[in-house]
């Protein structure tokens, strides 16, 4: 529902109280206690309101890209500036509990002639359609980057192990068995990757905020746009602890089935 | 003889050489696609926006078009006030509604324009004719498919339905006489298009004679901001948008996806420069005594630069062929997903093709390729021949 403001100083007294949203009170240089004429209409007649309050706007996805400014009147107020009549676009209904929920939807809905009633959750899925595409839209491109950095570590991995040519022939020559050379190769290759990850967990953290301190202030929202997760740290170690114990084997399985003199170039 | 050395020491080491083309080959690819998303999407608007000729839109004052439910009163004023501005060529007005059609017991709810056929630029026929009667529409596919009619078919239209007498309001018996395709709208939005005095009527915005939306086509060489300037100071009730404007909104409202292609982008370039230095740096590594030997029996320091600098371009060039190729296809892919926007017309690319951000990309990696050689290469034809040959003996 759009309500032109036009804003001027008022003679009269204003009859009733309005919320707007901190957004429009900081563009519009309003406050607590300043008059404002409302009007459904740019120029059409309209009342003279008191701003009572100034409301901060809620994590609401739906909204992220629309530049509206919110302003909160009494009902009957905007019903009749709207000329809507005695007309609302929904109820809100809170119950005590979840059980008490989906009585108060069947009983409705049993009984509902015209209108429906949807649970909160399901009103929330439907208007963060914006920010499911983001979603998916991310996955692909984590899943693009998880390939380029397995690319990427097997490479260095491989580079690593392959420089150790020397020493691993030594190891072999002074009677060091196969698979203890093995498991020195990859455990060195677990232990780099584990490293790696811990940068990479600190490094994302702090991304995570830098991302939501800089998105917060130009979308002027409260809304998170990275969350860093118990789970999100779990995975992305645990891939890299993976590949790179996979890249140290498979690069350690080379050297050491190749003959310890061939390794020294002999 | 560079190039022969070259490829020799690439195929010394097949298995790494292929891995080290395929990082290259993924980090393209993300460049790639990062390029396009990053410039694309807003030259896919600005085609968009410009493809009907129409340079500027009047909104109703504070919102963009059909941003909000605001209208614009006394169309006709306004019409005859722009037609004063001599650069004016075309005014389109344009109000958005919805239509509710009743048939076989369900109803069927679509957007509906109304147009001045003569002057309109929202949709284009795929066959048929334009509403030119005043009981015509012509609608889309989705449209026709949801409601299960086709051209040549009547139908029974409302705009108004009272869901708890289940009454319709603003009726009227339509004719569909041509097939759409529109040009602003959603995938999957069922639209139609008819005759602006009928949807008034059928809305009751005959007596404000109210509009959602003008669109303005001026002459071929006339001041754009002049006009709007114009307009702005003659028409109180609309704010005028140029398409300069409108890129601006946009810019402003998908910032994000701009700054995501510029850091992914750059992103992907660091990972491909890192692993062709690393690589390049190890390969150097493991043939200083080589290159010493090369050295002392006379070939030159920058032949042996250029050598090594020839191995880290080929790596750099066949990790961008295959990388090109796979991010057009990535590219697709992603461009699916972000069509699924909510509300975003359906002709927007956010991967457009543009043979500009190829180049961008292919110059880019080229030089990144060079650049990871440079330094290996020059470190390795610096480093002093007889200590680097006794060091190699010894060893």
């Amino acid at each position: 529902m759009l309500l032109l403001l036009a804003f001027a100083v008022q003679v009269v007294m204003p009859q009733r109280t309005i919320a707007i949203d901190d957004r429009l009170a900081a563009d519009a240089h309003l406050a607590v206690g300043d008059r404002a004429v409302v009007s459904a209409a740019p120029g059409a007649p309209g009342d003279t309101v008191l701003i009572s309050a100034i409301v901060s706007r809620g994590a609401d996805p739906s909204e992220i890209a629309r530049g509206e400014y919110h302003v909160r009147l009494h009902l009957d107020q905007l019903e009749t500036l709207t000329t809507y009549g005695d007309r609302v676009d929904r109820f809100d209904v809170a119950t005590r509990d979840s059980t008490a929920t989906r009585r108060a939807l069947a009983a409705i809905n049993d009984a509902a002639f015209g209108f429906r009633a949807y649970p909160s959750k399901d009103i929330a899925v439907e208007t963060s359609a914006t920010f499911k595409v983001v979603s998916r839209f991310h996955r692909a491109i984590g899943v693009i980057t998880i390939v380029a950095s397995a690319i990427f570590l097997l490479c260095i991995l491989l580079l690593k192990v392959e420089e150790r040519r020397r020493d691993v022939a030594a190891l072999r020559l002074i009677g060091i068995s196969r698979r203890s050379v093995f498991r020195a190769i990859v455990l060195e290759a677990a232990l780099v990757a584990l490293l790696g990850s811990a940068l990479g967990v600190a490094i994302g953290w702090l991304t995570s905020a830098a991302v939501n301190g800089y998105y917060q202030a130009f979308y002027r929202t409260p809304l998170r746009f990275s969350i860093v997760t118990g789970d999100i740290v779990l995975f992305a170690v645990a891939l890299s602890l993976a590949l790179g114990v996979v890249a140290g084997a498979l690069a350690a399985l080379r050297l050491v089935r190749t003959p310890p003199l061939r390794l020294l170039g002999r | 003889m560079r190039g022969l050395l070259a490829f020799a020491a690439l195929r010394g080491h097949a298995a790494r050489t292929a891995l080290a083309v395929l990082g290259v080959a993924v980090a393209a690819a993300m460049l790639l696609d990062m390029v396009m998303l990053s410039t694309g999407l807003r030259e896919s608007f600005q085609h968009l926006l410009l493809s009907r000729g129409f340079q500027l839109r009047l909104a109703p004052r504070g919102t963009l078009p059909f941003d909000t439910e605001a209208m614009i009163p006394g169309a006709t004023a306004i019409l005859d006030t722009l037609r004063t501005l001599g650069d004016v060529t075309t005014v389109s007005p344009v109000l958005g509604a919805q239509l509710h059609v009743p048939r076989d017991g369900r109803v069927t709810t679509t957007f509906a324009l109304g147009v001045n056929p003569a002057a309109q630029g929202d949709y284009e026929l795929r066959s048929g004719r334009d509403p030119n009667d005043a009981n015509e529409l012509v609608a889309n596919d989705e449209f026709l498919h949801a409601a299960g009619l086709q051209v040549g078919d009547t139908l029974e239209a409302a705009t108004g339905y009272n869901p708890q007498l289940r009454t319709f309001a603003g009726q009227r018996r339509l004719t569909i006489v041509g097939r759409a395709r529109f040009l602003y709208l959603s995938a999957g939005q069922p639209a139609v298009a008819l005759p602006l005095r009928t949807l008034q009527a059928m809305t009751g915005h005959t007596r404000d004679d109210a509009v959602s939306l003008f669109m303005v086509r001026l002459r071929d060489g006339a001041s754009v901001d002049a006009a709007r300037d114009w307009i702005r100071a003659h028409v109180r009730t609309v704010d005028a948008i140029s398409t300069a404007d409108a890129l601006a909104q946009v810019d402003d409202r998908l910032r994000y996806f701009r700054q995501l292609g510029y850091i992914l982008g750059a992103v992907s370039l660091m990972v491909g420069f890192l692993l062709i230095t690393t690589l390049m740096t190890v390969s150097v590594n493991e043939r200083v005594g080589e290159i010493a030997v090369m050295r002392a029996i006379g070939v030159s320091r920058p032949h042996v630069v250029q050598q090594i600098v020839l191995e880290s371009t080929v790596i750099s060039s066949a990790g961008t062929a295959c990388g090109l190729a796979l991010g057009l296809a990535t590219a697709r892919y992603l461009n699916a997903i972000l069509s699924q926007f909510p509300g975003l017309p359906a002709a927007i690319d956010f991967f457009p093709f543009q043979p500009r951000a190829i180049w961008t990309a292919l110059a880019l990696l080229a030089s990144v390729g060079i650049l990871a050689g440079v330094y290996p290469s020059w470190r390795a034809a610096s480093r002093p021949i007889a200590g680097t040959l006794r060091e190699e003996a010894v060893a």
